[in-house]
């Protein structure tokens, strides 16, 4: 149920399945749950955390202030190191760039590094299309290759599995399974598979979490060490990044990923952090011939024209989600996108259209949490009141929300009127509800079928003022 | 008009401001953890031992008892005197008499040996960096990696690591072992890479060496 294709189905029937999913609340909250609590225990032994989400939301501002220069110097740099660096407006023409660069290399079979950007573009879809095989090295994405899903989450993609899950999955498609029912046992299967795997293939493609402007390298972190095993045995090594990944330096790539590990898994960083400067050199013992370096627009500079130039300062560390109550109930997968939760509910109107996509916007209480733990102080809740707000510009509500509103607005603007409405609704309200809930509501099924609706009190506010001033 | 036209076409910053200074003034003193600098060796060897890095460690005084450190880590892990050692006259000058050595790594490699640039009190983390002489691949396929660090390489924070000048085609910092939470958020060590660490800490200098 959780990995039902988004594009069938509409957010409503997607978070209703996910809300009856009783696994998929389980595994959703451990993982989202440990996050939360291991972020919170390295917030507080950091120094001054605050301080220093200031100056990393600033080092992203001052860098999408002058894109276009770091751009340019990370260009020139990366190409003074041997790399060669392609340029991409879209999506389609970012996998074009990959597929022609895999065919001229005769690639038979790519092993990716995990890359939101690449699911961003469709990579794997375009691999595929082409008749490229495609290794999936990050044990997660390699649950989800193997399951034909959709990654639920941009840290722990495989959230929404359950460990009977992986096991079930990995003992039909491993050669040799794991016979012990454990972690473990499981995750050992998946390295003696994927190890051949990766040092077999023709082609490396990786994602960037950091694009250094002035040595013209790419920073890639990992836990797993998957990325070096899959970036330093193949032929060529090919990076797709989007254009916002630039930082000017490495100290300023050091506070970023001070930032990012501790936002996103509580770590003081990450196992394995590395910097790729260009391919081999002539007497390097290993390490790609070719790196190619695609920079990915695909709505950036458009983001940064229409008042989203504050989305361009994320990490992608996924602590938003790991805090929104939101999420936690509903998981990835329900959001439709190729990014969940909060940080998900901005982009994904830029990335698939406003028209789409507008019930995720909608989809938020408004708490604010999401904001109080971003390590780039990023105004989520702001940049989706935004996109509510063009949604109701834009006619994109449909005709009973906007007759509803129309008609609540007539009667809030005459206050006699709108305090008998009132009263008359908590009246019968309460003839609904026992023991202070209410079990089941007319035109409220969607609310009590989930949960009940609390009960009203006796008597309205403007009820109790009135008889509090003796008026 | 080509797309790094059009984007670059996007993107024109008319602004006259001094883009260097301001990068440099978002740096000023950065927030990160506290490192008693007067005790540099002690900070990295207490990060070494969190359960998130995991990594054991040896001290040997001169570059001579390094065989002798790396075959009683092997005897104790019960592991064969064989090793990947990369083409480093640092290494290949000491006296490695009963060791089976290669320097290639074996997709199942089992022990490879390596010499850290620096080592990093703030997060206990190694940073190495790619040459001929210091391949990149043993570091990950190997099941026991074992890592020489000088002691006098230990620096306080990260910033540390040699950063400025030319780069090599890679440049990597390694904090602890290869690790996956994917399955129900519960950690395993040994997900692609490396399931033990152990550092070996040279009080003494490399030999002949000039400094780096």
């Amino acid at each position: 149920m959780s990995g039902a294709p988004a594009e069938a189905t509409s957010f409503k029937a997607r978070a209703d399945a996910a809300l009856a999913d009783r696994i998929l609340k389980v595994a959703v909250e451990r993982t989202a749950g440990t996050a939360e609590a291991k972020r919170a225990v390295a917030v507080d032994a950091f120094p001054d955390f605050q301080a220093a989400r200031t100056r990393a939301a600033a080092i992203k501002d001052h860098v999408v202030a002058h894109l276009g220069h770091y751009l340019e110097q990370f260009e020139a740099n990366a190409t003074a190191a041997g790399a060669k660096v392609h340029w991409a407006r879209t999506a389609d023409e970012a996998c074009d760039i990959v597929i022609a660069l895999c065919k001229t290399a005769k690639a038979k079979s790519v092993a990716r590094s995990k890359s939101m950007l690449g699911e961003e573009i469709g990579l794997p879809h375009a691999l595929a299309e082409a008749g490229i095989g495609r290794v999936e090295t990050d044990l997660a994405e390699h649950i989800i290759q193997l399951a034909d899903e959709r990654p639920s989450h941009i840290i722990w993609p495989a959230m929404h599995k359950t460990r009977e899950q992986v096991s079930a999955l990995f003992k039909a498609k491993h050669r040799t399974p794991h016979e012990e029912e454990t972690i473990a046992a499981m995750a050992e299967s998946a390295r003696r598979e994927l190890r051949t795997q990766m040092l077999g293939a023709d082609v490396g493609i990786s994602g960037a979490n950091f694009l250094i402007a002035d040595t013209g390298a790419i920073c890639t972190v990992t836990n797993e060490g998957n990325a070096e095993l899959s970036l330093v045995p193949p032929r060529v090594h090919i990076v797709t990044a989007g254009i916002e990944k630039i930082v000017p330096s490495m100290p300023h790539a050091v506070h970023m990923l001070r930032m990012l590990a501790r936002s996103a898994t509580g770590a003081a960083l990450t196992q394995y952090t590395t910097f790729y400067t260009g391919p081999k050199r002539p007497s390097d013992r290993d390490g790609p011939e070719e790196m190619h370096i695609v920079l990915v627009d695909n709505g950036r500079t458009q983001m940064r024209e229409d008042g989203l130039a504050e989305m361009l300062r994320c990490i992608r560390c996924g602590a938003c989600m790991n805090h929104c109550v939101v999420f936690r109930q509903i998981g990835g997968h329900a959001y439709g996108g190729t990014y969940p939760g909060p940080m998900g509910a901005v982009l994904t109107p830029v990335l698939d259209g406003l028209k789409q996509s507008r019930d995720l916007p909608n989809a938020c209480t408004m708490n604010g949490k999401c904001q109080e733990v971003c390590p780039v102080r990023i105004p989520l809740p702001t940049l989706l009141r935004g996109w509510r707000e063009k949604s109701w510009r834009e006619g994109l509500e449909p005709q009973s929300l906007r007759a509803g509103l129309g008609l609540w607005a007539w009667v809030a603007t005459r206050p006699r009127l709108y305090r008998i409405g009132t009263g008359l609704a908590v009246r019968a309200m309460r003839l609904l509800g026992s023991k202070g809930w209410i079990r089941s509501l007319p035109l409220a099924g969607g609310w009590t079928r989930y949960r009940d609706m609390p009960k009203p009190a006796a008597q309205t506010f403007m009820d109790q003022y009135r008889k509090e001033n003796g008026r | 008009m080509n797309a790094r036209e059009a984007i670059l076409g996007r993107l024109k910053d008319d602004s006259e401001v001094d883009i260097a200074a301001e990068a440099a003034a978002l740096l000023g003193t950065p927030e990160r953890p506290a490192v008693d600098v007067a005790h540099v060796e002690a900070e990295f060897l207490a990060r070494l031992a969190l359960p998130s890095v995991s990594a054991s460690h040896d001290v040997i005084e001169t570059i001579s008892d390094l065989p002798a450190a790396v075959a009683r880590y092997l005897d104790a892990q019960g592991e064969a005197r064989a090793l990947c050692l990369p083409p480093d006259p640092r290494l290949s000058g000491c006296d490695w008499s009963g060791f089976a050595l290669h320097q290639d790594a074996a997709p199942d490699e089992a022990a490879a040996l390596a010499i850290a640039r620096k080592g990093i009190a703030e997060t206990g983390s190694l940073v190495f960096e790619t040459s001929p002489q210091a391949p990149m691949l043993p570091n990950f396929l190997t099941l026991h990696h074992l890592v020489l660090l000088r002691v006098a390489d230990i620096v306080p924070w990260l910033e540390e690591a040699p950063l400025a000048g030319p780069q090599p085609r890679a440049h990597y910092w390694i904090t602890g072992v290869s690790g996956t939470t994917d399955i129900e958020g519960t950690y395993v060590r040994g997900a692609h890479g490396p399931r033990f660490l152990h550092v070996i800490l040279l009080r003494g200098d490399f030999p002949h060496m000039s400094e780096q």
